[in-house]
């Protein structure tokens, strides 16, 4: 059983940070809320996602797992607006998911979740951990989006920085540890990493909202943050690009 | 071509995102006797240039690469070598059925018959010195790499995948298996579509993966035995024994366990010798592979890939320089790691 009411904004909320990764993905269902992990299919970025039973404004569920093609639940969540109390009940006998948003029902066909795998997450130990406000970093990586296709972020005792350098054009944004949320490493620091994917993982943050970065040397990057006012967590991996020649 | 063993396999649908940022080496014979083959016209005459040279390879290397590295595979070519001794009589027949059908698609012409026409044309084509040298120079010019095996293509191309350098061979050959090749991606460059053989009806031609170990469980037989299967069954190297199919043959060798106890229950005349079973034996197991290649992308060199294809065989401008670009991606993907090497 999965009988749930739940804000459209928490949803969409949900389809920001997977769809940039994954066309489908397996939600995981418990009593206590909804996880669900994916890895994009090159491999090179992992999503780890929560979401307690206290996001939503009604909750009942037993364990269970849901298919979904997420295209086709971003477009039904299009049809929603902001603030819209969304309705969602699983239909055993058909496999499908009854969505109603204000008097519309829309019953969307769920994927088998039996070839899904479950992706084990690498094992790492990233030595620097910076917390920035999101509005600081998205304004680095939308300057570098501009320039090239790739950058480079460093980290030492003092400052966080993130570089790109394109044929022409540079990007440089500098942030001394007084301009960060926190701060803490054992040494120098520095990886490279696909703006593609690095900018898709942190759009859906705004403003003062801290991000959480974990990083190391030619190592993958993981990013963490809160949505859905703190009742969800979205952690995510990035594997790093190695030096151009 | 190769040893029939096909059915005993399980073939598993599987699309290109399944191998997106993976390195895939292709059997390079095979692809290009299938580009010859079915890139023609409809009355089987093959793609040509103005001076009439066949450029059916070219168009398929193109278009059929630019699919792959769309979908972010990373593709490596890799070449026959010297064929082995044992291939001779293979060669020769194959020759011999390529000049038969050479008369046959002629004949088929004059009476008008396109649809035989096709049929005889497509069994005519052949792989030629200057078709694997042209096919060798687009593919630099393209930024892909390639790798001239010392015997076999399919062993050379299994050797990588087993190194863990490649993820899996793409042939239509069932002798990959026999080199050890531990996953085959079979109709990886097809067309998406396969006329079938008579009839007006095509076909959908999806990729499709075969898993060695697995099936080899199932089957409860080790690779020597399947090797001996194939020599019952005959390879591009031996005859193999009359009567004796891919069913039979397994029923034999897993009664018998392999060769040397399997032959004496036989009363045909014409069998394997033990010189020869030894020599396949080794070919398949201990094939000669080289170590000298790169494994490296780069950005297509455009105005060389328009020499070859614009200049010299009148391929239009308009039509590939859109292509070219989805070759700019290879050199990303190359730089870029892969979570699960953590």
């Amino acid at each position: 059983m999965f009988n749930a009411k739940v804000k459209s904004d928490v949803l969409k909320g949900i389809i920001d940070v997977t769809s940039p990764l994954v066309n489908e993905a397996k939600f995981n269902v418990t009593s206590k809320g909804i996880s669900l992990r994916a890895v994009d299919p090159a491999h090179v970025a992992m999503v780890d996602l929560e979401i307690k039973s206290k996001a939503f404004e009604e909750y009942k569920a037993d364990e269970m797992e849901l298919g979904i093609d997420l295209d086709k639940f971003s477009g039904i969540m299009r049809l929603a607006n902001s603030g819209d109390m969304i309705s969602l009940e699983y239909d055993e006998d058909a496999n499908r998911l009854i969505i109603k948003i204000g008097n519309l029902v829309r019953k969307m066909g769920l994927i088998d979740t039996a070839g899904m795998p479950d992706s084990k997450a690498p094992n790492l130990t990233l030595p620097a951990k910076i917390i920035i406000k999101a509005s600081e970093l998205s304004q680095g990586v939308r300057a570098s989006e501009a320039v090239s296709d790739h950058l480079t972020l460093s980290v030492d005792k003092d400052t966080f920085e993130l570089f790109a350098e394109g044929d022409t054009d540079t990007v440089h944004l500098k942030l001394p540890k007084d301009m960060l949320v926190e701060l803490t490493t054992q040494g120098k620091h520095k990886s490279l990493f696909s703006i593609d994917y690095f900018s898709n993982m942190i759009k859906s943050v705004k403003g003062d909202d801290p991000i959480t970065i974990s990083m190391g040397t030619d190592n993958p990057i993981k990013v963490d943050f809160d949505f859905a006012d703190k009742k969800g967590h979205v952690s995510y991996l990035l594997a790093p690009r190695i030096e151009s020649d | 071509m190769g040893v029939d063993i096909g059915e005993l396999f399980h073939k598993e649908p599987c699309s290109y995102t399944d191998f997106s940022g993976k390195i895939i080496a292709i059997d390079a014979h095979n692809v290009l006797h299938q580009f010859l083959s079915s890139i023609r016209q409809r009355d089987g005459t093959p793609l040509k240039d103005a001076n009439g040279n066949i450029t059916s390879h070219l168009s398929g290397l193109l278009y059929r690469t630019a699919n792959l590295v769309e979908a972010r595979i990373r593709p490596v070519y890799v070449f026959d070598g010297v064929p082995h001794p044992l291939k001779a009589r293979t060669l020769a027949e194959r020759r011999e059925r390529k000049e038969q059908a050479e008369r046959a698609w002629k004949e088929a012409l004059e009476k008008g018959d396109i649809e035989k026409a096709r049929s005889k044309a497509q069994q005519t084509s052949r792989v030629t010195k200057e078709i694997i040298h042209q096919s060798k120079e687009l593919l630099a010019a393209l930024g892909i790499p390639f790798v001239q095996a010392q015997s076999e293509g399919e062993a050379q191309a299994s050797y990588m995948v087993k190194k863990g350098e490649a993820y899996a061979v793409g042939s239509q050959d069932f002798d990959c298996l026999l080199f050890g090749t531990p996953l085959l991606i079979r109709n990886l460059t097809s067309s998406g579509k396969r006329k079938l053989p008579n009839k007006k009806a095509y076909v959908d031609v999806n990729p499709e993966i075969i898993k060695l170990e697995p099936d080899l469980k199932t089957l409860d037989i080790t690779r020597e035995q399947l090797i001996d299967m194939a020599i019952l069954i005959g390879t591009d190297f031996n005859e193999g024994v009359k009567g004796l199919g891919p069913k039979k043959s397994y029923q034999l060798i897993k009664k018998t366990k392999d060769l040397e106890h399997a032959i004496p229950t036989m009363n045909q005349t014409i069998l394997p010798t033990s010189s020869e079973i030894a020599e396949i034996r080794n070919l398949f197991l201990k094939p000669t592979n080289t170590d000298d290649y790169c494994l490296s992308w780069s950005k297509p060199d455009n105005n060389k890939v328009l020499r070859i294809l614009c200049d010299e065989h009148q391929f239009s401008r308009e039509r590939i320089e859109p292509i070219l670009e989805k070759f700019i991606v290879l050199e990303t993907i190359q730089k870029q790691k892969n979570l699960f090497e953590f």
